[in-house]
Order: structure tokens, then sequence, then C-alpha cells
């Protein structure tokens, strides 16, 4: 590694595809239903005329830029733009419903960028060793890192747990419906063609987050989000300091984010919810997460962002995909005849750094880029007349989520959870536990099943789910997670009543 | 709808829905009856265990401590139905007559379901004139940009 | 009376447009070629090899795009409701769209597939990693014989390629081994590189694409394949196997008899450049050349095969 590929990349031709890649990101994981995969998909043969590292920074710098972009849909509409971004909706939302929706796209602008450089930077200087991660993490890990995740219910839940617990089951049986993905069963369709191909993340995330919303905000004549009299400039400042508070909070997030990337079959989701999981757990006593707690966002948008270039980690050094949008770019990698594995770094240095340093800077240009159009995007959200705004984002989760897979029974299927999610929220079942269901609940049965193979074929089955260091350390913290907080409720309580 | 109305309306749906999750619960584990690979049995089985105690707990919990659940609180019905009605229905047209005409039936669903100002001339042009650039440029950049096949 | 004239009429207009059809069977925009499955599988790294030389050769855009959902079985239901006038073709794999269809109704049967070119296989192989004590097939074997169940291999998925030639191994050396399925082959591989089994039933392009990482100690072809000179095949060793995952390209079955000539053509052209075939052989994939005319004939032989063992395994009545 030398400052050449540095220069390399530093280009006129490659800043401006980095600045394009980053817009082209923003947008396109702004709107919920579009991906970045889907985008990224459509870009690969544009790359094939470009010499390989110009390519690379290209498809990079989407890849970022969509990561962030979802952040916007979240705070502003309670919707994902991206899976990564669902625990930003936990406290983004509530922020931007009382006003402050410009801070927390500001908030999510500088928490980004900063997991962004401590990925790109871990991808850049550690790669080879932190991927031995991937390889460590075995069946049981991840079944022990989902129950982690879900542990996340217990506070989720508005205070009533068995519901909670409830809608976390449901949405672990909707996981399971269909084709079942790694043994030789069709699941809960009834016979229907319909629901072969299960309940799809995105589809299901558009459905129970945003339907909600739309119905709720059709109802009143209410405005959308509370803007206040006079529209102070950008929240800039405010955002820096609150940043510069929680530095901490970042840094361990953005690691956790890293640390999570880097495992193929966890993810951006799974990221931000272990980090929001543990800012929670850390919180100070007066902070109120799930409330609109600025650390809520901050802790997964660094997460989700820092596992960009974790993710490259496993797909460089091993080549293993840890996402789709790798798995993309791996074929990109290939077809420009660039071979991954242990001896790229060596071989294919210079194209794999030049990429590196494309990915830092396509995240620096986040900044300035995110900050722009996150006002923007704050702006015509709060001065559209409710009558356009409904009806755009209708039509938006119609044609995305049609574009997923390209079919009508998704739409409709995506309709029916809305108006179910919708009605059970009203009784106290909320959207979140559901979709912490649905995404974890893979996770969490692959994990089980082939634990147990394992384990039963080399009689070992306590050892084999107890006995190894790495799940032992993620039970502890789920243990911890769950436990502490009676602990302190009860402690507090006994203060209370002394003084009283 | 009162206070006191609106609290029982809370409850009762809170038991409904209770209720429909040990159903849930009930079906799976008859579904799984039917499987053939022991590998997709383990878990459906045991998420369909701890979703029949969590609701039938919530359940009895309603009787023995009500809580304060909104039900489905203020609002206008028609609003609400309007717009997710003419959702379902774009839904249904979509393969006859397109893409781009079955979303005009959404966008002006929503449009006079989100209507709570006085219409007037100014308004209506303004509205439909964006509803028409949003839906055609969104059409474009999907169709033509990211080549998904709409019908 | 009248409704048989009306019937000839529309018999008559359906040949015409059919003719109109087939005198331009060419290719007028980008075609969408739809893979079943996320991205980072075989299936959408051998068409990505193919998008460049499509474009080349043909001028137009190759169009890929990712349509998952029970295991390929979603876009498989969905081929031929899609407009057959060439411009939308799908990529098929073997055993799934046997193997899928013979378990339970997932809305397409292998027959319903007007699949027009198998242009691919990815020969099944025994991985193990580098260090591994297993230095010979002979070596696994023997472990597996005196350890029975406790040799772990992992996997793609069951019912699958990899699922069944575990199976059918087993059979034929009389050994008892532990499959361990997993979602896709990069996860069987993550699991095999971190020992997390023993030993993997991968493909050549596992060995491909992991290079110094791991060793192939048998491949199921007939021959040797080129880029593993050293890796011996089944047949050698004694074990009756060759075979693997096949892949191909179907279009929807309204597609007219000349547009899936054409393509065809188009396809067995790209599959007969030297350049394309070297960079599939260098990921570790194996040629295949079976045009629309031969395809029927193997299908049937496929279908026969795959069939009894899915049934023999037990995984199918």
């Amino acid at each position: 590694m030398d400052l050449s590929q540095f220069v390399a990349a530093l280009t006129p031709f490659n800043i401006a595809l980095a600045l394009f890649g980053v817009i082209a990101g923003t947008v396109v994981g702004s709107i919920p239903g579009l991906t970045a995969t889907m985008a990224l998909a459509v870009l690969v043969p544009v790359t094939f005329s470009m010499d390989p590292a110009s390519a690379l920074i290209l498809l990079g710098a989407i890849y970022t830029g969509a990561i962030y972009g979802g952040a916007y849909a979240a705070i502003l509409l309670n919707t994902p733009g991206t899976p990564s971004a669902i625990a930003t909706t936990f406290d983004g939302y509530p922020m931007a419903k009382r006003g402050d929706g410009d801070l927390a796209v500001a908030l999510a602008c500088f928490a980004s960028v900063f997991g962004g450089m401590v990925g790109a930077l871990a991808l850049l200087f550690l790669a080879p060793p932190l991927s031995k991660v991937a390889l460590a993490f075995g069946p049981v890990e991840y079944f022990w890192l989902s129950v982690f995740g879900l542990s996340l219910i217990a506070s989720l839940s508005n205070g009533n747990l068995m519901k909670g617990l409830a809608g976390g089951a449901f949405g672990m049986i909707l996981s399971t419906v269909g084709v079942a993905e790694i043994s030789a069963d069709i699941r809960l369709t009834f016979g229907s063609q319909t629901l072969i191909g299960g309940f799809g993340v995105v589809g299901a995330l558009i459905g129970l987050y945003c339907i909600p919303v739309l119905i709720d905000l059709v109802a009143v004549p209410d405005r959308h989000l509370k803007v206040e009299e006079n529209v102070k400039s950008v929240r800039i400042g405010d955002a820096f300091r609150l940043a510069l508070q929680s530095k901490f909070n970042l840094i361990r997030s953005s690691v956790i984010g890293t640390l999570v990337g880097i495992l193929p079959g966890a993810g951006g989701s799974v990221a931000g919810l272990v980090a929001y999981s543990e800012a929670k757990r850390t919180a100070k006593p007066h902070q109120k997460f799930g409330e609109g707690e600025p650390d809520g966002i901050m802790a997964t948008e660094s997460a989700n962002s820092a596992t960009v270039g974790g993710g490259f980690i496993p797909t460089l050094v091993l080549g293993i995909p840890g996402t789709p949008p790798d798995a993309i770019v791996l074929g990109a990698l290939l077809v420009q005849g660039v071979r991954t594995g242990p001896a790229m770094f060596t071989q294919s240095g210079s194209i794999v750094y030049t990429f590196i340093y494309g990915l830092l800077i396509a995240t620096i240009l986040m900044l300035p880029i995110g900050l722009l159009i996150g006002r923007y995007a704050y702006k015509s959200i709060v001065t559209i007349p409710k009558a356009v705004l409904v009806p755009t984002v209708g039509f938006m989760t119609i044609i995305g989520t049609f574009s997923i897979r390209n079919s009508v029974s998704d739409v409709i299927i995506m309709l029916c959870l809305g108006v179910f999610g919708w009605v059970v929220a009203r009784f106290g079942f909320a959207a979140s536990p559901i979709v912490l269901g649905l995404i974890l609940g893979p996770i969490a049965e692959q994990g089980f099943v082939q634990g147990w193979t394992i384990g039963a074929a080399t009689h070992n089955l306590f050892g084999m789910f107890f006995g190894r260091p790495i799940s032992q350390a993620i039970l502890a913290f789920t243990l911890v997670t769950l436990i502490l907080p009676v602990i302190l409720a009860r402690k507090s309580k006994d203060r209370m009543g002394a003084e009283s | 709808m009162s206070q006191v109305s609106s609290r029982a309306s809370g409850q009762t749906g809170s038991k409904i829905t209770s209720a429909f999750f040990v159903i849930v619960g009930l079906v799976t584990l008859y579904d799984t009856l039917s499987y053939t690979d022991r590998d997709s049995q383990v878990f459906p089985q045991t998420v369909a265990v701890i979703l029949i105690i969590c609701a039938a707990i919530s359940f009895i919990m309603q009787f023995i401590k009500p809580t304060n659940e909104s039900g489905f609180g203020q609002g206008i019905w028609w609003r609400r139905v309007l717009l997710i009605a003419t959702m379902f229905l774009t839904c249904v047209a979509m393969p006859i007559v397109g893409f781009l005409p079955a979303g005009v039936i959404a966008f002006v669903g929503g449009l006079v379901a989100a209507m709570h100002d006085r219409w007037s001339v100014r308004n209506v042009l303004i509205y439909w004139g964006a509803g028409a650039v949003i839906m055609v440029g969104f059409f474009a950049l999907f169709k033509y940009v990211l080549h998904v096949p709409l019908p | 009376m009248l409704k048989r004239h009306f019937l000839q009429c529309a018999a008559a207009i359906a040949i015409f447009a059919n003719v109109g059809i087939a005198s331009a069977a060419e290719l007028k925009g980008p075609v969408s070629y739809v893979i079943p499955f996320g991205p980072g599988g075989e299936s959408d790294i051998s068409a990505r090899f193919q998008q460049p030389f499509f474009k080349e050769k043909f001028g137009k855009d190759l169009v890929i795009s990712y349509q998952p959902g029970g295991g390929g079985a979603v876009g498989w239901a969905s081929l031929n409701g899609l407009n057959g006038d060439g411009h939308t073709i799908m990529g098929v794999n073997l055993p799934h769209i046997i193997i899928k269809p013979a378990q339970k109704d997932v809305g397409f049967t292998t027959a319903d597939l007007n699949t027009f070119y198998m242009f691919h296989y990815t020969p099944d192989a025994i991985v193990v990693t580098a260090d591994s004590p297993y230095k010979t097939l002979a070596d696994l074997v023997a472990d597996a014989k005196a350890n029975p169940g406790e040799v772990t291999m992992s996997g793609s998925g069951k019912a699958s390629a990899n699922h069944l030639a575990q199976i059918k191994f087993d059979k034929m050396a009389g050994t008892l081994t532990t499959y361990v399925p997993f979602k896709g082959t990069g996860a069987a591989v993550t699991a095999l590189l971190g020992k997390q089994t023993k030993a993997e039933w991968g493909y050549t392009t596992v060995g491909a694409k992991q290079g110094d990482a791991v060793r192939m100690l048998a491949v199921a072809m007939d021959e040797r394949h080129p880029l593993f000179p050293d890796v011996p095949t089944f047949k050698e060793l004694g074990y009756d196997m060759s075979g693997g995952a096949y892949r191909g390209i179907a279009l929807p079955n309204t597609a007219s008899a000349e547009t899936t000539k054409m393509w065809s053509d188009m396809i067995g052209e790209i599959n007969n450049d030297a350049d394309f075939r070297k960079q599939m052989l260098d990921g570790g994939f194996a040629m295949l050349d079976v045009s629309a005319e031969d395809m029927d004939a193997f299908m049937a032989e496929r279908v026969e095969e795959y069939l009894n063992d899915a049934r023999e395994a037990g995984l199918i009545k």
C-alpha cells in the first residue's frame, strides 16, 4: 500500500463518479422499495467499459449513499427506506413529529459519515485479520446473535411484554411461510401460489410501517409533522454538538457495525438493531429511548453505515459476499477479471486500494451532499400539503413494492400486512416486534437447525450451544440486557419508597 | 365516541387480537404435522408454542387487569377506507389496464382522502398537476432507468 | 356455424400473427434477463460473464435483475406469464426445476418451462480446507466408516444438487456422513473455512474461487477439469458419479419457434467464443452445449436420473 493509489483514486473522473454515486444512492435509498441491490444490478453493465477501480468506486458510492438515504424515509415517514434503517424509526420519527426532523436528519448524516469512515478504515488497515471474524461465527453464534436481537422486543413493547413477545413470535411465524430456505418443505402456504415466495422483508417493512402512517394521516386534518413557527437555519451546529457529546456512543456503534457487517449472514439491519440495543442498555437515566432520543438515531446510523466497509472485508478477502450489494460488486469484479480471495490484496492490490480510497472519498462527500439533500427532503416533506403528500407516498409504496420482484401479489400482501399492522397496533401490538421476528427469525432458525445437526452428529449438543466462547459472550450480553433494567427499576423503586 | 366507550372497544379489540394470535399458533402447529423434514418442523413448532402462551396470557390479563388501549380513536373512517380501498383497486386493475392508469386510481383516492382543506379551482389544478408530474416521473424512473417491467 | 367460422378466422389471424412475429424474430431493444435467485450465486456470476459478450456480439443490452423467492419457484412460476417476444429470458437450474415440482405444487412443472439452452454446469466436488487431515478421498471415507455420522459436511440447501450428491455418495461408499444444509454455496463455504464442518459438498467453482485455502478431494466429471489437473475424478477412484448442477436459460412458452431458435443460436454463439469459454473455465465452471433441438432428450434423461436419485434418497415419494 502506498500513496500512489490514493492519488489514483483522486482523479477528477473518479471524484465525479463518487459524487454521482452518492447522490444517486441517497435518492435510491430514500425511496422505500428501491434498494441498493437494484440500482447496482442496473449499473453494472455501465461499469464494464470503465477501468475496474473506477467501476468499483461508482458501485461503492451508490451503496454507501443508499444506506444513508434509508434514514430520510425512516425519520420523516416512519418507513425505513432500506431494512438497515429499521431502528432509525424508533427515535427518528418521534423526533420529527415533535418538530426536530431537521436535527434528526443532520444527526443521521454525521453519524453515517462517522460510521462509514470507521468501516472503510477497518477495511483499509485490518481487512485480513478481521476476516477471521466471519469464520469464527458458526451457526450457533448466529443463533445467539438473533436471540440477542430479539431481546430488544422487551424494550420495544411499550410496557406490555406479553404482547411484544406475541408479536415477535408472530413475525417469526410469518418468516417461515413459503419454500423453506434450508429444509425440503413448503410451509404455511395452504396451497396458495401467492405465498410460496414468502413475506419479503422489504415489502413487509413498507406495509407494516408506512401504510399505518398513511391511514393515520388521512384520518385527521392536522399537519404531518410539527413545524417551528420561525424555521431556523439548518441545525448543523446543534447536531454537531450532540454528536460530539455522544462520541463514545458513535465509536461503540461503529465498531459494532463493522463487526456485524463482517458476518455474511447478518447485514445492516441486524447491525443497527444490535447497536441500538447496546446504546439503550448503557443509556443515562434522563435519556428516553423510543421517544425521540438523538443517541438512538446516531447508534443505528453509524452502525449501518459501518457495515458497508465491514461487509467488503469478507467479500474481498474471502470471496464471500456479506450482503446482496456486496454480491453484485463481487460479480462485477469477476467479470473485470479480478480474482477475489486471499491472494487479492497482493495480486490485484492497486485496484483494491484505489477502491478503498474511493470508498473513503465517497463517505466524506456524503457529509455535504447528505446535509444538502437532507435539508431539501425535510423541507419538502414539511411543506407539501397533505393532499399531495399522502397519494405520492402511497404511489411510491405501490411502485416500490412491485419492483422488488415484479409482482402484483407482493403489493397486495404489503397492503394486507399494512392494514393488519394498523389494526393490531390500535390494541397494543406494536409493529416493531413483528418486524424483528420477521428479520431475525430465519437467522435463528437456520443457526439452530445447523447447530443442532452438527451438535447431534458430534454427540456434544450442550457444548455446541453453550460451550463456545463467542456464544457465551453473546449470551451474557443478552442476559445483562434483559435483567439489568429490571434490577435498576426495582432499585429506584426502593429508593423512591424510602424517600417517601 | 366518548372516552369510556373508546377504551371499552380497545379492550374488546385487544381480546380479539390475542385470540387471533392463539389461533394462528394452533394453525401453525397443525400445518407442521404435514412436513416431511424434521428440520423444518422444530422452529415453527417452538415459536407457535411461544405465540400461544404469550397471546393466551395477554388474553387472560385483559380480564384481570384491563389495559388502556386507545382503540380506533378519533378520525374519519371514510377517508381511511377510501385510501386503502383505492390502493387495493389499483392492484386489481394493474394487470388489466396497465400500471400508470391503475396508479391514477390510488393517487386520486389518496388525494381525496387526505384533502381536508376547501376545494378550490387553484388547489385542484395545482394538486392534479403535481400528481401527474410525480406519477409520470416515478413511472419513467422505474421503467426506463431501472428497467422494471411495469405492466 | 358462425362460431366455427369465427374460430377459423381467429386461427388464421393467430397464424398470421405468428408469421408476423417469426419474420421479425429479432431484438428491438434491451433484453431483461431474470435470475430467480439473489445475486452472488453461480447463476448470477455466469449471467454476468455472458453480459458483455452479448452486448458485443448482438449490440443489445442484457439487463440482469433478481427475483428471489421459494428457491427459484417464484420466478419460474411467473415465467410463462411474461411477454414471449424474446425480450425477456430467465435462468433455469437443474436439479431445482425437476425436484421442486416433484415434491409439491409450486406453480410450475418441469415440462412447462421452455428451456432453450443449457450452457454450463458446476460439477459436484468434495472440498476440505487446506490444512484438513483428509489428504485424499480415501482418508475421508475411512474416517466416515470408523465414526459413522460424525463426519459433517456442509452444502447448499436440501433436496439440492449438493444434498443429492451426498446421499448418492454415502450409498456408493457405504458410509454415513451428516449433511448440514446452508443457505447458498457462500454460506456453506464459510462454514467449511471456519471449520464448523469437516468437509463440504460443493462445486468445482469453490476450488477456483478459494484457491490455496481449500483442497478438492474429487470432482464428479468424466475427465479432470482443465483448471485442476491434479484433482482426480470420482470415476478414477471407483465411484460412478458424474454431474452436478446444470444451468440454462428459458423463454416464456408463448415464444414462437423462430424466437426460440434465434435465442438458442445466440447463446450457442457466446458459448463458443474462446474468450468466454476461458473465463468460465477459469471460474471453475464446466461448459455444456445443449441447444433447443436437443433439449427434450437431455431433459428427459436428467429428469429420470434426478427423480431416481431423489426417490432413493427419500426426498420424494
